[in-house]
């Protein structure tokens, strides 16, 4: 299913994305997500394909709100049961079966305010399956879970999806989840810049804008000094790099590298560079580096590896971990 | 829950017992011996719970929409309609019921017309209830109005999504979910209304409720011939209030 929306207001947007399976649009907060899912919905006003010449309680959508919204006064049972037409047995026995496919079955008598967050959500997710929806919407489904419950949490509510078969649109700005879905869609200046399945989008980020969207701390340009046989050796400031990528010989390239990529050896063949800031993060230690003409180079290490500030050291970065993309000057400092 | 600290205790007992007070001088000067109603009264008891109750349903009717409307949208001059509701709140009812004679009096250019429509809006039981409701409407109003902006519209935007239509999901969510407030608003308006003296004065000195007949009874007969109806005012009216105050107390299951 391709879709595409346009609107003005509160943000603007023009975006055009594919929904195959679980897709996550994957953007900075206040971006439009949120937005566009309402439109999608029917909440806000816009125009687009499909359903926009529908009501929004026309619209075969199931929505989940960031926060789920499940109605305060209605049992878990008549929440789900809530979009439901029918007998009241046939209700309450439908939404039971709904909650069942969830293993939700043993809370149908709770009240909302009585069940975890996780659960809220699978709830939420019962209810809008109930109107048989040709897609569901999720407004970011992780933001209101704990990090101890996410995993698991996030874990059923997909496996939740996937056993419905709907497909699925997730807005969120959690790279793990996105990592989760069938396909990502990047969003940024309210257009998708780039999507695809996680391997191919996190790995191959199209433009800066998209790397750094990614969280990839390093981004620099390049110039392409020998390339044969897949891999093509680069000059970054001095800095001598391989990438997994065959350019011409003189090519200017943009460089992502994750601070995750890089490793420090204690020599090598080109000049050194020295350790400018250090910070501790849990297992890991966050380093900046500095080199003779590179400004600056963000890596995150194990704790024991590290040393201080004004060591001197050799970053490398294996070649798979070196995305290279078509320079778009704007967003790479100087 | 906390204890109330002393303080609170006692600044409470405090003001409890001043607004008790006249409550207890009328408990001591009514001369509980020679209690005798005047004739009159039990009719006046009649018109006062069956005409409000009127005055409530049609201030229900009315306000609710109303209340409903300032609370989910905005429009140019929305302040403006603000003022407009509060102005029958404000006004003093003297000055109310003089506008109202002068709208719906005999020679009112409203009344007019409506009398020649077999509407008669001078001391008649019609009259009797247009003056409760004028009394009473902005103080629903302005509860219900409250009440309905406290209804999360994200709840009513999930349940268009849920493809239930804007009557179903007022029926389904927003009443339910501003049931106490609304329940408030009833009981203030009916407070109002049961209460209601000067403006039902000037646009209905009959048929005589119960706070016209109180003071016709001083008036007739003197102070001691009030104290009977005004201890049946408080039987009749308190009953209401009370239980929806009890109901609007109530914590709710969810």
């Amino acid at each position: 299913m391709r879709l595409h929306y346009r609107l003005q207001h509160p943000v603007r947007l023009d975006v055009s994305l594919r929904l195959d399976g679980f897709t996550v649009l994957y953007g900075q907060s206040g971006s439009g997500k949120t937005s566009l899912l309402k439109a999608i919905a029917g909440l806000l006003p816009a125009v687009g394909t499909p359903w926009n010449e529908l009501p929004a309680q026309r619209r075969p959508i199931g929505y989940l709100p960031q926060g789920c919204a499940l109605f305060p006064h209605l049992r878990v049972w008549q929440n789900v049961a809530f979009a439901l037409d029918g007998t009241r047995v046939w209700r309450r026995a439908r939404a039971l079966q709904l909650l069942d496919n969830l293993d939700m079955a043993t809370l149908a008598e709770r009240w909302p305010s009585e069940i975890s967050g996780g659960q809220q959500q699978r709830v939420a997710l019962a209810r809008a399956l109930a109107r048989q929806p040709q897609l569901l919407l999720l407004d970011e489904p992780t933001s209101a879970l704990d990090m101890m419950a996410r995993e698991d949490v996030m874990g059923e509510l997909i496996d939740g999806i996937r056993r419905s078969g709907v497909p699925a649109l997730a807005a969120s700005h959690d790279l793990h989840l996105a990592s989760m879905a069938d396909s990502i869609a990047l969003l940024h200046a309210g257009q998708v810049i780039q999507q695809g399945s996680p391997a191919q989008v996190i790995h191959r980020p199209v433009s800066a804008a998209a790397a750094s969207l990614l969280g990839m701390r390093n981004i620099l340009k390049a110039t392409v000094l020998v390339s044969e046989n897949g891999q093509s050796e680069l000059d970054c400031h001095g800095w001598r790099l391989h990438a997994a990528a065959t350019l011409p010989a003189g090519t200017r390239t943009g460089v992502a590298i994750p601070a995750e990529a890089v490793t420090l050896a204690g020599n090598g063949p080109d000049r050194p560079m020295t350790v400018t800031r250090l910070r501790q993060e849990g297992f890991f230690t966050r380093i900046w580096l500095q080199g003779e003409s590179l400004p600056s180079l963000e890596a995150l290490l194990p704790q024991t590896s590290v040393g201080k500030v004004g060591d001197q050291c050799w970053p490398q970065v294996a070649p798979a971990h070196v995305h290279l993309f078509t320079l778009d000057a704007s967003l790479i400092p100087a | 829950m906390h204890r109330p600290t002393g303080w609170i205790v006692l600044t409470g007992t405090l003001a409890l017992a001043v607004l008790m007070l006249p409550f207890a001088g009328l408990l001591f000067a009514t001369p509980w011996l020679h209690l005798h109603l005047q004739a009159g009264d039990g009719a006046a008891i009649g018109i006062s719970v069956g005409y409000t109750l009127v005055a409530l349903l049609i201030v229900v009717i009315f306000g609710t929409p109303l209340a409903w409307w300032l609370a989910r949208h905005s429009f140019r001059g929305k302040l403006l309609v603000d003022a407009l509701v509060l102005l029958p709140l404000l006004a003093p009812p003297l000055t109310m019921g003089l506008m109202l004679s002068m709208v719906f009096g005999p020679y009112g250019w409203a009344g007019e017309p409506l009398r020649r429509l077999g509407l008669e809006l001078t001391n008649t039981p019609q009259a009797f209830v247009l003056a409760q409701v004028y009394g009473a409407v902005p103080y629903f109003v302005v509860t219900a109005r409250a009440a309905f902006e406290g209804v999360p519209q994200e709840l009513e935007h999930m349940a268009l999504t849920l493809g239930r239509g804007p009557w179903s999901i007022f029926w389904r969510i927003t009443l339910p979910l501003s049931s106490l407030g609304l329940a408030s608003g009833l009981a203030l308006a009916w407070v109002r209304a049961m209460g209601e003296f000067g403006i039902v004065l000037i646009v209905a000195y009959f048929p005589q409720g119960i706070p016209v007949k109180l003071w016709a009874n001083l008036q007739d007969s003197g102070l001691d011939a009030t104290y009977p109806l005004l201890w049946l005012f408080f039987v009749v009216a308190l009953p209401l209030p009370l239980a929806l105050g009890l109901l609007s107390r109530r914590q709710p299951v969810y």
